[in-house]
């Protein structure tokens, strides 16, 4: 896979490498490509490490759909304020207020359970036109109108309720949430008053029931039909095609006849109605009405719509984006609760992941051979880190602790007053044993993968195909020492970066053979070009 | 003095000096909450203001802008110490991170007093709380009674990073391990939030069928299990429930047959305790170091007096 296959047209399997080659060129080109890559590799790999019950079991993935939910409404409000180059701070604050009114009217004045739905939706269209008013008529920052509101709505909700929680709400709400619309049949199935006809779908829903069908409900089924909804309204009415325009040039916007204004103000009132919306799919869930939900939701949405690939300064972005942004977030977080890795490293992990997503997202767009080459050698980079990770957290985390443990022998023997810290970090003359033993245990290991790691790092900057290709093969036989030692569990990691790796070596052939095909007419084709030719003069 | 919770220091100052204005000979209190919309909080803070009105001191109550804020908690510290209260009372969002400025105060020779978390770091003339350690363990080996060894069982932890959540958890741990030893304990960490607790146990509950038991680090987590035991379509009792708090609605949630035993701080009483010995301090008396407010093993046998102790119908 050098760069002479590729200029041989009539090899046998000439066809299929351009049919993939066109495939991926495509592929790369939507907005979404890096947060639907990430979800992929992620799904794969938490899968790797749990045990039990499948995670591509449909119920664990109708569960992260639920949960999902209410935050993925408000994203999809969130993205078309971005689109149009504003953002929306508040919505966690109005999300939370219109959650607490509602549950209260409900609650304490007995209300309708249905006008307060509708009363719930008004009080977002309230704020979204507020917010609409003094961002697009009167100029003011749409950061800082949205960040007073944070701060304004969210104290609202807590004064109109006293901050109490309400009663258990009537189950209209469930119909937003936790409501499973097969539920009814199978009632109806066992208590054998269902039609004769319907005898078997309802035998089938019961059979499923526990396995595969009681976390189908409401949230998943609301949440696809708004993204459905806010798809369509944004591909194909005026409206849609404005926000658009408004983002990229509201000037230019402006001249052809468009008012950007008014549709800017739409943008914010559908942002927070979506929050009132998502106040309902919350509450259709939760166990009562509160003031204090939705907190910090803004960020998360926020995150959603980057991750998605929609740009912070507008224009760039699709829906379907969002959507995966949002489910790739919740998915960390189910993933990890299912791993039950320990709490601290999943705050780190999170990051990490979200940094990786966005990092495809930029070397995409810069359609830049030379860039992803070294994404890919980065990624495998990474791996062989990981990879040294377990035998090296051993090593470091023992010497940590021995060498605190010297520092407080030595504090005592000054006659230093010990705090409770200190003393802690004494160790008894076996945890001491125990730590040497793990240092002896695990150097030689960690030495070779912090090699494998460096080699890895050099590769980043410059390296053929032929490097590429050799460290690949490498990581590939470093998988027997690894077993050998120990460590079978990191397999996966050491393959996936052999697998990166020989990414890395047939990257700028791909690149060359994509702009043969004349796949590329973005700015970025001169890039390639160049890139093959230093590519060429240093094989 | 009814209880209120003002956003800001400016505010607090404010309506501290009109107060002062008023009584000049009265002793003045700051006292610096977590929070002011959690269930729990609102009954120490109750207690608190009762205590201040027994004692016939002027109490300054100011929370964070939100839960467990710890910068604005130390914005409103500093500025107690600017405005001369004649002692403080903190339950400190960061027991580390509140050290500096309690440092401050003690050599201002205004006495503090640490309620229901403990200020790491820096000494305190008084900490009034529950022995979060102590009643962890008894939840624990209550909990142990509730299900056969070998059954696993789900663990929804507080802040790890906070000693109160620390000690919640390592105190259940320890004591449910020692009885239960073959149990598996599956983890769901939060930050004292509901939804996190919601969304973990719901994944946790959907991939593992064989779950006997929930137990909690705060009722708020107990709430949030309830919803999502109802969201996969169980019943009271399918799953037991373990508490800690002793909540109302978490108390309701036991007469429904959900929760089977909670483990209740005398929440009133701490802030009842916490002002008191305040008071005192301002006055200039001698007053214990540690204070423990002590608790109530709530269960179906026990809950009826547990009601009429904290006045629920």
């Amino acid at each position: 896979m050098t760069l002479e296959t590729t200029t041989r047209p009539d090899h046998p399997l000439a066809g299929l490498r351009d049919f993939a080659i066109r495939w991926m060129v495509r592929f790369f080109r939507r907005d979404w490509s890096g947060a639907l890559l990430a979800l992929v590799v992620l799904a794969i790999a938490i899968e790797l490490v749990t045990t039990g019950r499948s995670f591509f079991h449909p119920s664990n993935l109708m569960t992260i759909m639920n949960s999902s939910a209410a935050i993925g409404v408000i994203a999809a409000g969130m993205t078309l304020v971005i689109l149009t180059g504003g953002i929306d701070l508040s919505v966690g604050s109005v999300m939370g207020m219109s959650a607490a009114l509602t549950g209260y009217i409900v609650a304490f004045w007995g209300v309708p359970p249905e006008v307060a739905v509708l009363a719930c939706l008004a009080i977002g269209a309230a704020v979204g036109t507020f917010n609409g008013i003094l961002i697009a008529y009167w100029g003011m920052p749409a950061f800082i109108v949205t960040l007073a509101g944070l701060s304004i709505w969210r104290g609202a909700g807590h004064l109109s309720t006293g901050a109490q929680a309400t009663p258990r709400l009537p189950d209209l709400f469930d119909w937003f949430g936790r409501a499973n619309p097969l539920s009814g049949i199978r009632a109806r199935f066992q208590e054998g008053t269902l039609p004769d006809f319907l005898m078997p779908l309802g035998e089938t829903i019961d059979s499923l029931w526990m396995e595969y069908l009681r976390t189908f409900q409401m949230s998943t089924i609301l949440f696809v039909l708004y993204f459905v909804a806010m798809i369509a309204l944004v591909a194909h009415t005026r409206f849609g095609l404005y926000v658009y325009a408004v983002g990229s040039n509201e000037a230019g916007a402006r001249q052809a006849g468009i008012n950007p204004r008014f549709y800017k103000l739409l943008t914010y009132v559908i942002c927070s109605m979506s929050a009132a919306l998502g106040a309902l799919m919350f509450l259709g869930r939760a166990p009562y009405a509160r003031s204090d939900y939705g907190m910090m939701w803004e960020l998360d949405a926020i995150a959603a719509v980057v991750i998605g690939g929609t740009s912070l300064f507008g224009v760039r972005g699709t829906l379907i984006g969002t959507f995966m942004g949002v489910i790739l977030l919740k998915l960390i977080g189910n993933g990890l609760t299912l791993a039950q890795l320990d709490t601290f490293w999943q705050m780190v992990v999170l990051g990490l992941i979200i940094l990786i997503a966005v990092g495809i997202d930029i070397v995409r767009q810069s359609g830049h051979a030379e860039s992803v080459r070294r994404l890919l050698a980065s990624v495998a980079a990474v791996m062989a880190f990981f990879t040294f990770l377990t035998p090296g957290s051993a090593v470091m985390g023992a010497w940590v602790r021995l060498h605190e443990n010297n520092v407080v022998v030595a504090l005592r023997a000054a006659g230093e007053r010990l705090s409770g810290g200190h003393q802690n970090r004494q160790l008894s003359p076996e945890q001491v044993a125990t730590a040497e033993a793990a240092i002896a245990a695990n150097l030689w290991p960690a030495l070779v993968f912090l090699g494998l790691t460096v080699l890895s790092l050099l590769l980043i900057r410059r390296a053929g195909a032929v490097w590429s290709l050799g460290l690949a093969a490498l990581y590939a036989v470093m998988v027997v020492p690894l077993i050998t030692m120990g460590y079978a569990t990191a397999t996966p990691l050491l393959i996936l970066g052999a697998v990166v790796l020989v990414g890395a070596a047939i990257t700028p052939a791909v690149f060359q053979r994509a702009h043969e095909l004349g796949l590329d007419e973005s700015p970025a084709t001169e890039d390639v070009r160049r890139d093959s030719a230093t590519e060429k003069g240093t094989a | 003095m009814k209880l209120r919770t003002r956003l800001s220091a400016l505010l607090a100052g404010a309506a501290m000096s009109m107060a002062t204005a008023g009584m000049a000979d009265d002793l003045t209190i700051g006292y610096i909450t977590k929070s002011a919309t959690n269930v729990g909080w609102m009954m120490i803070n109750q207690g608190a203001s009762d205590a201040a009105e027994a004692e016939g001191v002027n109490l300054v109550t100011v929370g964070p802008a939100f839960a467990d804020d710890l910068t604005s908690q130390i914005e409103v510290f500093e500025n107690l110490i600017a405005q001369g209260v004649d002692a403080i009372a903190v339950a400190p969002a960061d027991s580390s991170g509140i050290a500096p400025v309690v440092e401050d105060a003690m050599e201002a020779g205004i006495p503090v007093i640490a309620v229901d978390t403990g200020v790491s770091g820096a000494e305190v003339v008084s900490f009034v709380a529950t022995d979060n350690l102590a009643v962890a363990k008894v939840q624990g080996a209550v909990a142990a009674t509730l299900v056969e060894d070998g059954a696993p069982v789900i663990y929804v932890t507080g802040d790890p990073a906070q000693s109160t959540g620390q000690d919640r958890r390592d105190g259940f741990m320890e004591a449910f391990a020692s009885h239960r030893p073959n149990s598996e304990i599956l983890v769901v960490p939060t930050a004292w939030d509901a939804s996190e607790a919601q969304e973990g146990v719901e994944t946790l509950l959907n991939a593992r069928s064989d779950v006997a038991m929930i137990v909690h680090a705060w009722d708020g987590a107990t709430m949030a299990s309830k919803a999502a035991m109802e969201n996969l379509g169980l019943s009271a009792g399918d799953i037991k429930l373990v508490g800690f708090d002793g909540a109302s609605d978490a108390i309701e949630a036991m007469e429904d047959g959900w929760v089977h035993a909670n483990t209740a701080q005398m929440l009133y009483g701490m802030g009842f305790d916490g002002i008191t010995i305040a008071a005192r301090a301002a006055r200039g008396e001698d007053v214990p170091a540690r204070v423990d407010t002590g608790f109530f093993l709530v269960t179906p046998m026990t809950m009826d007096s547990y009601k009429a102790l904290i006045g629920l119908e």
